[in-house]
């Protein structure tokens, strides 16, 4: 599987009379992109802004983030929701570098027991390094659904919002010549090197909550993945949890494991492919079903080494670490990616559970750190923070005053694929 | 010499009192540096004086703490100190354990930091309160000044209020509380980093660190008791009277082997209990409680047991660390080899 990963940067965006990359400047038909977006019969209004780094702006209500890319050749975007479930990771796609779609929507009154949460960021001060969007421009969508619709047909329309907006703005890249071209391929290594797959529980919980593959929700048997297929749109978030660790769709475009593992494949080791699994499944002999069936396919891929993040919390962490129990047993040496839950003063055991054999851990930081961060001059995404829990005294306030929080409510913020430089420490 | 007060807690060996013949010593104190206090000194330089030691047997400290660390600290708190260091204690054990009580007070009930020397193997490090800082140091005083500099530096900060950075920086054992940082490297980098480290074997540090618990697979049923060795094996802390080899009534250091050949009984007067965990008087009244061995005699002369090895492995189960129960059952489980023991008698409390 070859793909062409082709990088158009990205300076500036701003609203113009048409669509168009030139000189690294973006320009937006904002008509034509909302004209656009509003051909969904399910959406009733949008409207777009753009946030900038360092902008005195806070987001809030923010569903889901997308790269712009527009696949050239070898395949179609996002396949098995804009198109049919085409295989991805081959052929030429190209992106724009420094620019994000992120998609809002208030949609608090859809909200049931599985409902959406509230997810934040920062453009400017302190807060802007706690999240990926802090150094790119963000084209902001704000959605709102028909009234009347359920909560799944409501989310389905702001995704997909989302996905087209990020095709319509690559569109302009389609005759230019890149900044920079990048070829993935997972050329024959060494033998001699040991062989390491990525295994990578995504999560899906209820009926709002999941993570698509080819539009499909990800299924608690493992399957064996092509890393291109997930850097090149198979794989959409759908997961509006828990602000701080979710796995956005432009994480999987960009996903940084992946990244990692390519860089360092031939040299190091073996890099095998990708072991796609769930997170948070429901019942406990499903998960031990996974675990041991994960364990299988290593065994029969003659694997030597696993990296095992995982994707939101809670009883996510009995899926990864039966993973991490289940391989180790098998003979593959695992390191594990997670976030803590070490309380507000950091002094409570970080981990909801945990097995004998995770003796190799990356904390990408403590969840319930607090932070306060100062008033901004703009909010986009809502009016007010949606009801959080009852010691999220934070909420009280409007969302352009002053804002003390925990972790948990900016979005990306503890991510466990690892895309930051947080971590949690011991002292 | 001036600025801070500085109170120096040693045990009896490192204050010059005596051997493990004096470790009953009582708490008493003496004025400026003692022993190695003369090094810790030199370390502080000169804006901080050690104005005095206050020294305690180890035996005394372990079996008689709810009394003797009252007296301790009554003695520090003379000294009007603004700082309380103690030891290091290396890897011994009660003398590990006596300087995480004497800090933990110290931080507790006269509000100064304290710091102290373990190795991380010490058991001292199961007792520390999260307000004391441990340095790291090595397992024997042979590594003294470097270990004591290391102790002076950060007794030094803590004292001056000079924030601590992390404890794998700093050097010293993680009190338990987590701080976010930014690091230098993404969390997937560090990931890949740490796998690659571990599929290579090389050393690793991992930033969360669960605890460590075995689980032992029981040995198959013995399939003919009459035709076995059988050994007796016990963690209830039954000694012989006077507890000449010393086994601790908690966190027991050390196990002990006493004969049974030509013993029908266990009685009261040869055998006393030590452990410290339960109310052991109905043990001391009659040992055969823990340890049966009466009863073993009656099924020997009925031939329902094979034959008896004749020796009895006791030491004190009471919060001993788990390295240390491993290394300890380790020793014993050797000998029961050593002697084709088939079955063992385990009696816990």
């Amino acid at each position: 599987m070859e793909l062409e990963i082709a990088t158009y940067r990205v300076r500036d965006v701003e609203f113009g009379p048409a669509t168009a990359l030139r000189d690294g400047i973006l320009s937006i038909d904002r008509p034509a992109l909302i004209a656009h977006l509003l051909e969904d019969a399910n959406l009733q209004a949008v409207d777009v802004e753009i946030a900038r780094p360092g902008d005195s702006t806070r987001i809030i209500h923010i569903l889901d983030s997308v790269e712009p890319r527009l696949k050239v050749s070898g395949g179609r975007d996002f396949p098995g929701l804009l198109a049919p479930p085409d295989l991805a990771g081959s052929g030429r796609t190209h992106r724009l570098d420094g620019v994000a779609v992120i998609g809002t929507a208030n949609l608090s009154g859809a909200a049931d027991s599985q409902g959406l949460k509230e997810a934040i960021i920062d453009m400017a001060g302190p807060g802007a390094r706690y999240h990926p969007f802090g150094r790119t421009a963000n084209v902001v969508l704000m959605l709102e659904p028909r009234a009347g619709l359920a909560a799944t047909e409501a989310v389905a329309a702001c995704r997909r919002a989302c996905l087209r907006a990020a095709v319509f703005l690559a569109r302009p890249t389609r005759a230019l010549a890149p900044d920079r071209v990048d070829a993935f391929t997972l050329a024959p290594a060494d033998p001699g090197l040991p062989r390491v797959a990525y295994v990578m529980p995504v999560m899906s919980e209820g009926e709002i909550h999941t993570t698509f593959f080819y539009g499909r929700s990800v299924q608690s048997l493992p399957h064996l993945v092509h890393p291109n297929e997930i850097l090149d749109g198979a794989l959409v978030s759908a997961d509006y949890w828990i602000g701080c660790h979710r796995s956005p769709t432009y994480l999987y475009q960009n996903e940084p494991v992946i990244r990692e593992l390519y860089r360092r494949h031939g040299r190091d080791f073996d890099f095998v492919g990708v072991l796609l699994c769930r997170c948070l499944i429901t019942s406990q002999e499903e998960k031990w079903r996974q675990a041991n069936q994960a364990a299988k396919v290593a065994r029969m891929l003659d694997l030597h080494g696993a990296v095992i993040t995982m994707s939101n919390g809670g009883h996510a962490y009995v899926d990864q670490m039966l993973l991490c129990q289940q391989l180790e047993r098998a003979g593959v040496a695992t390191v594990l990616g997670v976030d803590e839950y070490a309380d507000a003063d950091g002094a409570d055991f970080p981990l909801v559970t945990y097995v004998p054999e995770a003796t190799a851990i990356v904390s990408v930081g403590n969840q319930e750190e607090i932070v306060e961060w100062p008033a901004v001059e703009r909010v986009l995404g809502g009016t007010a923070f949606l009801a959080g829990n009852a010691y999220e005294k934070g909420f009280q306030r409007r969302p352009d005053e002053p804002l003390t929080v925990a972790l948990r409510q900016i979005y990306c913020s503890t991510t466990q694929l690892g895309w930051s430089t947080l971590r949690g420490r011991a002292y | 010499m001036g600025g801070l007060r500085v109170a120096h807690y040693l045990n009896q060996f490192f204050g010059g009192v005596g051997g493990e013949d004096l470790a009953d010593a009582p708490p008493q104190a003496r004025p400026g540096a003692v022993g190695p206090g003369t090094l810790l000194q030199q370390c502080l330089g000169e804006g901080a004086t050690v104005v005095g030691t206050v020294i305690c047997g180890d035996n005394r400290m372990a079996e008689q703490q709810a009394a003797t660390l009252p007296a301790v600290l009554a003695l520090l708190r003379d000294l009007r100190p603004d700082l309380v260091v103690a030891g290091p204690a290396f890897n011994a054990g009660r003398y590990g354990l006596a300087c995480a009580a004497v800090c933990g007070a110290a931080v507790r009930e006269l509000g100064v930091p304290a710091v102290t020397g373990l190795f991380p193997e010490n058991p001292g490090r199961e007792a520390l309160d999260r307000s004391v800082i441990a340095a790291v140091v090595g397992a024997t005083a042979a590594g003294m000044k470097a270990d004591m500099e290391h102790v002076a530096r950060l007794a030094l900060k803590l004292a001056r209020k000079e924030p601590l950075g992390p404890a794998d920086v700093e050097g010293y054992l993680p009190t338990g509380r987590r701080v976010n940082e930014f690091s230098d490297r993404t969390g997937a980098e560090r990931m890949v980093e740490m796998l690659v480290r571990k599929l290579r074997k090389e050393p690793y540090v991992s930033e969360l660190v669960v605890p460590q618990f075995d689980r032992v697979r029981p040995a198959p049923p013995v399939a003919d008791l009459a035709s076995a060795t059988l050994g007796i094996v016990t963690t209830s802390g039954v000694v012989r009277a006077g507890n000449p080899e010393g086994i601790e009534s908690w966190r027991a250091t050390k196990w002990a082997r006493y004969p049974l050949a030509g013993l029908e009984a266990l009685s009261p007067e040869a055998f006393t209990c030590v452990h410290g965990g339960y109310d052991n008087r109905y043990i001391r009244q009659d040992p055969h409680r823990a340890v049966p061995l009466d009863v073993l005699r009656r099924y020997l002369r009925e031939g329902r047991v094979g034959r008896l090895h004749e020796v009895l492995y006791t030491t004190v189960g009471n919060v001993m660390p788990v390295e240390r129960a491993r290394r300890l059952g380790r020793e014993v489980a050797q000998e029961l080899r050593d002697a084709s023991v088939q079955a063992v008698l385990f009696t816990a409390t």
